[in-house]
């Protein structure tokens, strides 16, 4: 397995991958647009033979210079590749691209209120809070935790810092915040 | 320039009053406006205003009357630019890009300068990838308007795609030291950068490197200055410089594989035991990473060696359970010795954990928890359907199935083993209760709908997709408005299989609009990443449309159009008109 940023041509794959993982889906325009206006922040799982079998598709909310953040518009891992720790992986390095390149504070994201294993992830994992639920956000009529995770860790140790230290470990008090 | 045929002050007005609507889309009013000229006697047949009321009637989807005023409006203006150009707009619209960029040089030849126009032509010449005429209209615009930025980089990006690498950069220089007078921000970082690729592409790597390496503070991508300079450093052959970037890139993402091929690269490692070491050094620098042990396990040789190390990392992977472990290791069965190994090293760990709880028989090993034993039988199962032997797969996962009756992960491998022994049925059945065990995961979804597919079950593959698509509107609809493809090209392939030749091409059409709209979805791009001057990932863009059609979607369903079509051809339809051919006497 291989993560790398991902390229234009990475894009026709990660939509693939998007159609056979996840219920919100795009039309290769969105894709591009992420591709060609943000390109540093999106990143690839890719195995041996160059398939991708994980993305993360971000992008930058430009709402203020005081509000300058990331957002994570899309993120799967093939069930074939689970437990890799894929999802975590790529999340950090989109986060570290967002700081360095975008001087973000901080990343936002949506997770259906069902699905436990992306919270899990997204809380445990990787120190994200809940912000608050926004009902109904999905096409489906399910509600949406919209969470945040703060960014300033990675602009104190922009430079040459092993990714192991980005983690923050299930015991962090995060989780006692939600 | 005044127009060929000029109106008195109030019509004027009015007309005027036109193009303002038009621009914003206020096009019943545009329509009341040209009304009121066409309606006066004296201007009924104006040039203009006819295309205007045209080009207006376009944009509310009456495209016929829109071709037959424009059409009109030109006839009785052939020297108005402005008759031209709204031509023009409606041949783009109607993507005739080539008769469009005809009617835009027409309205040139009656006012060389129109700014608008030209742009126009610009967008349309590098869609087409006329990159000669592109040079030339980005010249005339660098000319008209030498102040704008895009006017410069337009300019310079058309060397660059003519592969005219010094001028590209002589106009980006003289761009950066005369218009960018900071701040340091990210689109004047993206301008470096994409200098940078203009002089790396013309092969002058020490001049890209002193570029870069002048330019770094400036630039916010330190991921790209890094990488690049690593490739500059390598092609350079300054290896000990390349092995510190490269040092320092693995820290900054231990799971890129090619990081680490670069690094052995700059330290000239070749030997297979000079590579063990080098990756049992950041097997401890990164314990968590994957990549270094697994890339540890493709360059051991010496079957000890390997040996050894397999056995260290399948233990990790089965005492974790990590379901991918197979997968991941599918490519050393390349080198049958390895297979050997690893068939050697899973079957005595089956035999052990049934029936001492531990992978060895070493007294001393700390008993493993019962999944070991579980992941171990998947393993063996995937291990020998990928060595064809579809009876011994076929007994490790029922084994693993009768461990632990509730894991999907064994229903989607026994279907798998089912696919590749030819049972296309059997293999669908074990997907269908894969997906009953977990109705949430799309994954496991798609999965079973292409093995229906596979079986010819084409109707209970779109109930099945249906589960996951917006409710309300049949499944394929959206998967179509979705551009799902792959689902669309096993559709195609099934309707093949089953002779359904009129659905199989309706399949195989649906894709291939897909890749048109995807050659479509450039034009807006042309304009905005000159604003957003993120030109590294626009030239990326520019040379994945050159090549769109390769992609193994579109390659799979022409291949079924064109064989559904030769065989319409030598077998035409029964209610199809007869042709005069005599009866071959060959059947199918």
């Amino acid at each position: 397995m291989n993560i790398r940023c991902a390229r234009p041509s990475d894009l026709m794959n990660m939509q693939h991958c998007n159609l056979l993982c996840l219920p919100e889906n795009y039309q290769m325009k969105y894709y591009f647009y992420h591709g060609l206006s943000w390109p540093q922040l999106s990143y690839v799982a890719e195995d041996e033979k160059g398939h991708i079998v994980g993305y993360v598709l971000a992008k930058m909310e430009e709402d203020g210079e005081d509000n300058r953040h990331g957002h994570i518009t899309s993120l799967a891992v093939k069930r074939s590749h689970r437990r890799l720790g894929l999802a975590q992986k790529l999340m950090n390095q989109a986060s570290l691209a967002m700081v360095e390149c975008f001087q973000a504070k901080y990343v936002s994201l949506h997770v259906r209120k069902s699905n436990r294993a992306a919270l899990n992830l997204y809380t445990n994992s990787l120190g994200f809070k809940i912000l608050e639920i926004e009902p109904k956000y999905y096409a489906d009529g399910e509600d949406a935790y919209s969470m945040m995770r703060d960014l300033s860790s990675f602009s104190e140790s922009k430079e040459n810092q092993p990714s192991d230290n980005m983690e923050i470990k299930s015991e962090s008090a995060i989780v006692s915040q939600c | 320039m005044p127009p060929s045929n000029p109106l008195p002050p109030k019509e004027n007005a009015l007309f005027k009053r036109i193009l303002r609507c038009y621009e914003h889309k206020q096009y019943k009013n545009g329509l009341k406006f040209a009304k009121q000229i066409l309606s006066s006697p004296k201007f009924a047949e104006h040039g203009e205003t006819l295309a205007m009321k045209g080009l207006t009637l376009n944009c509310l989807g009456r495209k016929e009357e829109a071709y037959e005023y424009v059409r009109r409006g030109l006839r009785n203006d052939l020297k108005s630019p402005v008759c031209w150009h709204v031509y023009g707009l409606l041949q783009r619209s109607d993507k005739k890009y080539d008769e469009a960029i005809k009617c835009y040089r027409n309205a040139l030849k009656w006012e060389k300068e129109n700014i608008q126009i030209l742009r126009d032509l610009s967008l349309l010449q590098i869609q087409m990838r006329d990159l000669e005429g592109y040079k030339d209209t980005r010249y005339q615009l660098f000319i008209l308007r030498p102040t704008q930025r895009a006017s410069w980089i337009g300019f310079a990006m058309s060397y660059h795609l003519l592969g005219e690498y010094e001028m590209a950069n002589s106009i980006l220089d003289a761009f950066r030291t005369n218009q960018m007078k900071g701040p340091y921000d990210y689109e004047h970082s993206e301008l470096l950068l994409y200098q940078n690729m203009v002089l790396a592409e013309s092969g002058q790597y020490d001049r890209a490197l002193s570029h870069l390496l002048k330019f770094q503070t400036q630039i916010l991508d330190k991921l790209a200055i890094k990488e690049t300079c690593g490739e500059y450093y390598l092609k350079l052959e300054r290896f000990k410089e390349a092995e510190t970037l490269y040092e320092g890139l693995l820290k900054r993402n231990p799971e890129n594989v090619l990081y680490y091929q670069k690094l052995i690269e700059a330290k000239r490692l070749t030997t297979p035991d000079q590579k063990v070491a080098f990756f049992d050094l950041y097997k401890a620098d990164f314990p968590k990473a994957i990549a270094p042990r697994r890339l540890q396990l493709t360059e051991a040789e010496c079957p000890g060696v390997f040996t050894q190390l397999v056995d260290e990392y399948l233990r990790h992977g089965l005492h974790k359970g990590i379901p991918p472990l197979h997968v991941d290791l599918r490519s050393l069965y390349e080198d049958q010795s390895k297979a050997d190994a690893i068939e050697q090293i899973i079957l005595q760990y089956i035999e052990n954990l049934s029936k001492l709880g531990t992978f060895s028989n070493d007294t001393d090993e700390v008993k493993q928890p019962a999944s070991a034993l579980l992941w171990s039988y998947y393993f063996a199962a995937q291990h020998f359907d990928f060595k064809k032997d579809t009876d011994k797969a076929l007994h490790y996962i029922d084994a693993a199935i009768e461990h632990t009756p509730t894991l999907i992960e064994l229903f989607i491998v026994k279907g798998r083993i089912f696919k590749h022994a030819g049972d296309p049925v059997s293999a669908y059945q074990c997907l269908e209760e894969a997906q009953a065990m977990d109705t949430a995961d799309r994954y496991v979804n798609s999965k079973c709908a292409r093995y229906m597919l596979r079986a010819g079950h084409v109707k209970r593959a779109e109930d099945m997709c249906a589960k996951f698509t917006r409710e309300g509107v049949p499944a394929t609809e959206n998967l179509n408005e979705m551009q799902c493809m792959w689902f669309q090209t096993e559709a195609a392939a099934a309707y093949q299989r089953l002779h359904q030749w009129g659905e199989a091409l309706k399949k195989a059409h649906e894709v291939d609009r897909h890749f048109s709209e995807i050659m479509e979805d450039q034009f807006d791009f042309h304009s905005y990443c000159m604003r957003k001057m993120t030109l590294r990932s626009y030239v990326g863009l520019l040379r994945l449309e050159d090549v769109l059609r390769a992609h193994p979607f579109y390659f799979r369903c022409a291949r079924v159009a064109i064989q559904v079509y030769l065989r319409l051809h030598s077998h035409p339809l029964q209610d199809a008109p007869q042709t005069s051919e005599p009866d071959t006497g060959m059947s199918y």
